[in-house]
């Protein structure tokens, strides 16, 4: 070990008293020490301009969803009708196959059909049902505490719009384009910048937050980390989008019924 | 405001940015540069014992103090801050001009990555004034709400529920009962919705001790649409508070970049 004021024979730098390793070059002092492990590049690290370019990616989808969210919002003070929300859909569904289309290539393998056995099949219904039923009981326990729930359906009835309309606007479309958004463009994007967990905690975030009203973030983040988790499993789209579109439905229909 | 830079063992470089405009630099204990003009786009060039080149520049930011920056040789130098620097892997105290901790010999953090945890560290800061923000905010409004609530329900007393409220309230009627129960519902709702928020924003600020990118990217996405909700809820709401606003966003952005830097490089 160095006295104080001896020079690294690599660098030639002073030397402090007791040090083992150069403090200027790392050039390693004592040959009974070890030299440090270098530390593992991360697989998902692409360097900063390629990571950038993915936050980006993310930000102008989720910003340009959210624009269209405040447009409705504004248009819907003047009183809903369902031909804004058709408008509102078809903008958002341009936005979003423009983003798919826009990375085609490296989503193409979540447009696959991946059979899976019965063993799979039955645990992804028995979860699914868990789902259901938490989010069934949590929009429960809101409308007990007195929360105003507002009706997706409610400007199609009183315009007198048949039920196939209000199950392809609001249950199935909705479902197939935020699946295409989140699960598709956004956590793909995400896989790229951080780890698969990660990835998937923030895109369910991203997901919860867009609905606006932070009394659903709860239960729509949830929402989207199973929706998250079954596109993960089953490394595919659909099975999402049949999940998201099932529950969507269900809400309608449960709002129609009563 | 004074900055200290401690560029190797024997030479230390002090800067004190004094009351209008007052610049005063010295190189272990003498003056190099003493004025009060504003520092010039370039810099200020000043030499080292041993003839090095260094220049001091003061860059000012969209939001925050301005950085004061030292290069010696085109390097930026790490400053000296009030606690001792210590190496990440076994703890032994650096010097600020430590490229490598003389116990392990694990590599010290770069002057570039001192400046983005403090980009990060001010984010993250952000995060907890948010959480902070929404904390009150919701108590004080539901205390604000409730007694709008009461002298509005006081209004309805009597009347019938049945029956049609004869003031339609943004162009939508309503019945008697309806807005009785969105009187009583108004204030536990704007108390339930800050504390979720505030709620979320100390999950976010836990989280970003230990993931700061993760953490403030959905932060950022929070507030945005707390911000666009807001609007539709209220179109005027967008010019209240615009300034604190547009800081705290600044303060997040610039935190996503820096974080999003320092994970790259510490790869």
């Amino acid at each position: 070990m160095p006295e104080g004021g001896e020079r690294c024979p690599a660098c030639q730098a002073i030397l402090r008293s007791g040090a083992l390793f150069c403090p200027a070059c790392g050039h390693t002092l004592n040959s009974a020490v070890a030299a440090p492990a270098r530390q593992e590049q991360r697989a998902s690290v692409t360097g900063f301009a390629e990571n950038w370019d993915e936050l980006k990616r993310v930000g102008w989808l989720f910003g340009l969803l959210l624009g269209c969210s405040f447009v409705f919002g504004l248009v819907s003070r003047a009183g809903t009708s369902p031909w804004s929300m058709v408008v509102v859909s078809l903008v958002e569904a341009f936005i979003v196959l423009t983003a798919v289309g826009l990375r085609f290539s490296k989503l193409r393998f979540l447009f696959r059909v991946h059979p899976i056995g019965l063993p799979s099949a039955l645990r992804l219904a028995l979860w699914t049902s868990v789902f259901v039923a938490l989010m069934a009981a949590y929009f429960w326990v809101l409308e007990h505490m007195g929360v105003p729930m507002s009706s997706a359906s409610e400007p199609f009835v009183r315009a007198g719009w048949p039920v196939w309309s209000m199950l392809l606007l609001i249950s199935l479309m909705p479902a197939f384009f935020e699946e295409l958004a989140f699960r598709g463009v956004i956590q793909s994007s995400l896989e790229r910048v951080f780890n698969t967990r990660d990835a998937w905690l923030i895109q369910a975030a991203l997901f919860s937050v867009l609905h606006l009203s932070p009394l659903v973030f709860p239960s729509h983040f949830l929402m989207g980390l199973w929706f998250g988790l079954v596109r993960r499993r089953t490394r595919s789209i659909y099975p999402g989008m049949v999940l998201h579109g099932a529950w969507n439905a269900f809400v309608v229909l449960s709002e129609l019924w009563t | 405001m004074d900055k200290t830079w401690e560029i190797d063992g024997t030479t230390t470089v002090k800067a004190r940015f004094g009351a209008f405009g007052k610049k005063l630099i010295s190189v272990n204990g003498q003056e190099v540069h003493n004025s009060r003009k504003g520092v010039p786009k370039e810099g200020i060039a000043f030499a080292l014992p041993g003839g090095r080149q260094s220049v001091l520049t003061r860059t000012a930011q969209f939001v925050g103090a301005p950085e004061i920056d030292l290069r010696v040789g085109g390097n930026l130098v790490v400053e000296t801050g009030k606690k001792p620097i210590a190496c990440a892997a076994c703890g032994t105290v650096a010097k600020p001009y430590d490229r490598f901790c003389g116990k392990c010999g694990q590599a010290m953090p770069t002057a570039e990555d001192y400046q983005r945890r403090k980009h990060v560290k001010n984010a993250t800061g952000a995060i907890k004034w948010l959480a902070a923000i929404f904390f009150f905010f919701g108590i004080v409004m539901f205390f604000a709400t409730q007694g709008q609530a009461t002298v509005a329900l006081a209004k309805l007393q009597g009347m019938d529920a049945a029956a049609t409220y004869p003031t339609p309230i943004e162009g939508r009627t309503y019945t008697v009962g309806e807005l009785r129960k969105q009187l009583e519902w108004e204030p536990r709702g704007v108390l339930l919705v800050n504390g979720i928020l505030a709620a979320i924003m100390v999950g976010l600020a836990l989280w970003g001790k230990r993931s700061p990118l993760p953490a403030v990217l959905i932060a950022t996405a929070t507030y945005a649409v707390v911000i666009v909700a807001n609007a539709i809820s209220d179109p005027a709401t967008l010019g209240q508070g615009w300034i604190v606003k547009l800081i705290i966003i600044a303060f997040l952005f610039k935190g996503i970049k820096a974080a999003l830097a320092l994970r790259t490089s510490n790869a």
